[in-house]
């Protein structure tokens, strides 16, 4: 919520206490300090309630690593900058890095550092959100064997799901052993050979390669279509480039592979938007064995973060106890607790359906709402939540509406959709620390 | 992966009232990239019909298609093909193997896709191949009644093609595939 916008506001109504929260208090930015001192960290009381280290994410979001050439939309408010938070940068960078540096990560601690913000530097995000998705274990000598596993398996998944039938067929018939000189043949009428288990393009046959890969055609047009649409803002995904189209290409299969593993759900609109932050992180590594390994590691950890969601993209739950309408109506009901008068307005006064906002803020985890590298910020604390990114997801999207209150009760139906739909900029570490405090 | 599709002399609606329901069954829309007529359809809507299962139709003239406006003959590249298009009644004697290198000689393809006789057959010789993709319909010719419909369809890939041949022997379709490979850095 900018702080000089203003429309033909009501009388004041009693102001609540975190909406004149020193944060808000713009200061000029201070040049960016390169390195990390250590040193001056003992001043620093480390609390998770204080907002000097709470907003580590926002600094670090406001400046990001350059690796992948991103374009940043315009979005998170005003970074606020002062001495004593660029040490307790250093703090909550030395803080991250020494869990991530322990044998036996203490998972419990590392979502509690990382619901603070995780450093943008030295590829600790990716490390962090791989441990935080249960991708990578606890202890750190498993490390290796895991990854290699996994990868393997992902290979594995790949040349069985995106075949190509004419190699299909070449192989099957290097198999049965024909003969290299009927293909050479000089003249003379060729001869015509039985082909195997009905398998010839037409074939209608569920059995028939062909048939398999025609039918995958439409799957994967469906996807190209999604990914081609993917933050066309950000050379990452939609540049020019041979590298964004490698990345392009990498987001197709990994959403072809899972759509073929998965035919309960196949693939929504929608998915690869949950997917790419997971990808953009895991490729952006700063260690270059990890970003080479990228796909598979998104692979998975897309898998996994989705488990929780997938009812959310399967239409034939909408209406049951876990699918988006039980959802949002948890919102609804959460929204309720916390503001009676809002939650008034909006049902009854101003007649907005949560549907109409609240589908896209859940089913895509918010990443469509806010800049990309702020919803990374909100993805670290998204993942971190011991008790499930759901519970703090409507917490977050809870603290939007409340951040917008006297807008909300200002309007009608017309400008609170308008208002919902296209929310506008606010500071990530602001909301957060709002919807931290929401119980 | 390139499938082409090679039908002719459908004769509809003289001698034939429509293709066989069992290939009707396997021809549908999104599969094929290229349709090759040689000709004789006979009449526009077959034309149609044929536009519907893929855009790309090339047809020659036969002797009995109402369009006058189709070319005797056509050649197209595909890949690293070069496929060329001629009914055939215009080749004298019909169906000898040796004019039709001629022709395709002439025209400098490598695949020459021709018709007239409603016999299947697919020659090679050092020009290349020839292609008859036999009727369709199964119509009778000018030669003899005792026709099986049958049509072609072709899968290059590359140097390599895989010509896929659908037969409707007493009512069941019988495919069979031919294989052959252009020689490296023949033109």
């Amino acid at each position: 919520m900018a702080a000089g916008s203003s429309s033909s506001m009501p009388p004041p109504k009693p102001v609540p206490a975190w909406l004149n929260s020193a944060a808000w208090a713009s200061k000029p930015r201070s040049p960016v300090r390169s390195s990390y001192s250590f040193k001056e960290i003992g001043t620093i009381q480390r609390d998770k309630s204080a907002p000097p280290l709470a907003e580590i994410g926002a600094q670090e979001d406001n400046h990001p690593s350059s690796s992948s050439g991103g374009t940043v939309r315009g979005g998170g408010g005003g970074g606020q900058q002062t001495d004593a938070l660029n040490q307790a940068r250093g703090n909550g960078f030395e803080a991250s890095s020494q869990q991530l540096s322990r044998r036996r990560i203490h998972l419990a601690e590392l979502q509690r550092l990382s619901s603070q913000g995780i450093p943008d530097s030295a590829s600790i995000r990716a490390i962090s959100w791989k441990v935080l998705l249960g991708y990578l274990p606890k202890n750190q000598d498993d490390w290796a064997t895991e990854l290699a596993k996994k990868r393997a398996e992902y290979l594995i998944f790949r040349n069985e799901m995106i075949i190509n039938p004419s190699e299909v067929t070449r192989r099957k018939e290097q198999m049965e052993a024909m003969k290299a000189a009927d293909m050479e043949a000089k003249e003379g009428l060729l001869l015509r050979h039985e082909i195997t288990h009905n398998d010839h393009p037409l074939s209608l046959g569920s059995s028939s390669v062909w048939h398999q890969f025609f039918q995958d055609t439409e799957l994967a047009e469906q996807i190209n279509r999604d990914v081609k649409r993917t933050h066309p803002d950000m050379d990452f995904f939609c540049g020019p480039t041979a590298y964004a189209y490698e990345n392009q290409e990498a987001l197709k299969r990994i959403l072809f592979i899972f759509a073929k593993l998965n035919p309960g759900i196949r693939y929504v609109q929608g998915m690869n938007e949950v997917l790419a932050p997971l990808y953009y992180v895991f490729k952006t590594d700063k260690d270059e064995d990890n970003a080479a390994h990228a796909e598979e590691d998104a692979f998975f950890c897309f898998v996994e973060l989705l488990s929780d969601f997938r009812d959310h993209f399967c239409q034939q739950l909408d209406n049951s106890a876990v699918g988006i309408r039980s959802t949002i109506a948890q919102l609804n009901a959460l929204l309720r607790r916390q503001d009676e008068e809002l939650w008034r307005h909006l049902e009854y006064t101003s007649k907005v359906n949560p549907q109409f906002y609240a589908f896209r803020w859940i089913t895509l985890l918010l990443t469509q709402e806010f800049s990309f590298f702020d919803s990374l910020r909100l993805w670290d604390s998204l993942l971190s939540n011991p008790d499930g990114p759901l519970e703090i997801l409507l917490r977050v999207c809870c603290a939007m509406l409340l951040c917008e209150r006297s807008r909300l009760l200002a309007g009608d139906f017309t400008t609170n959709l308008k208002l919902l739909q296209h929310y506008p900029a606010v500071d990530m570490q602001h909301l957060l620390r709002v919807a931290d405090g929401l119980s | 992966m390139v499938l082409v599709l090679a039908l002719g002399d459908l004769h509809i609606p003289h001698r034939a009232t429509d293709l066989p329901a069992k290939f009707k069954s396997m021809l549908v829309p999104g599969k094929i990239q290229h349709i090759l007529s040689p000709g004789n359809l006979c009449i526009k809507e077959v034309h149609d019909y044929l536009k519907s299962l893929c855009g790309d139709v090339h047809i020659t003239r036969g002797e009995y298609d109402d369009d006058s406006r189709y070319p005797e003959t056509k050649q197209l590249t595909i890949g690293a093909f070069k496929l060329g298009i001629c009914h055939g009644h215009q080749v004298i004697p019909w169906g000898d193997l040796e004019s039709l290198a001629m022709l395709q000689r002439q025209l400098d393809v490598d695949i020459l896709i021709t018709g007239h006789t409603h016999q299947f057959k697919a020659y090679k010789h050092e020009g290349g191949v020839i292609i008859n993709p036999g009727s369709a319909t199964g119509a009778y010719s000018s030669i003899t009644y005792d026709i099986n419909p049958s049509f072609v369809l072709m899968d290059i890939d590359g140097l390599r093609v895989v010509v896929y041949v659908y037969e409707l022997i007493d009512g069941e379709v019988k495919v069979d595939k031919i294989d052959f490979k252009k020689a490296q850095g023949s033109s």
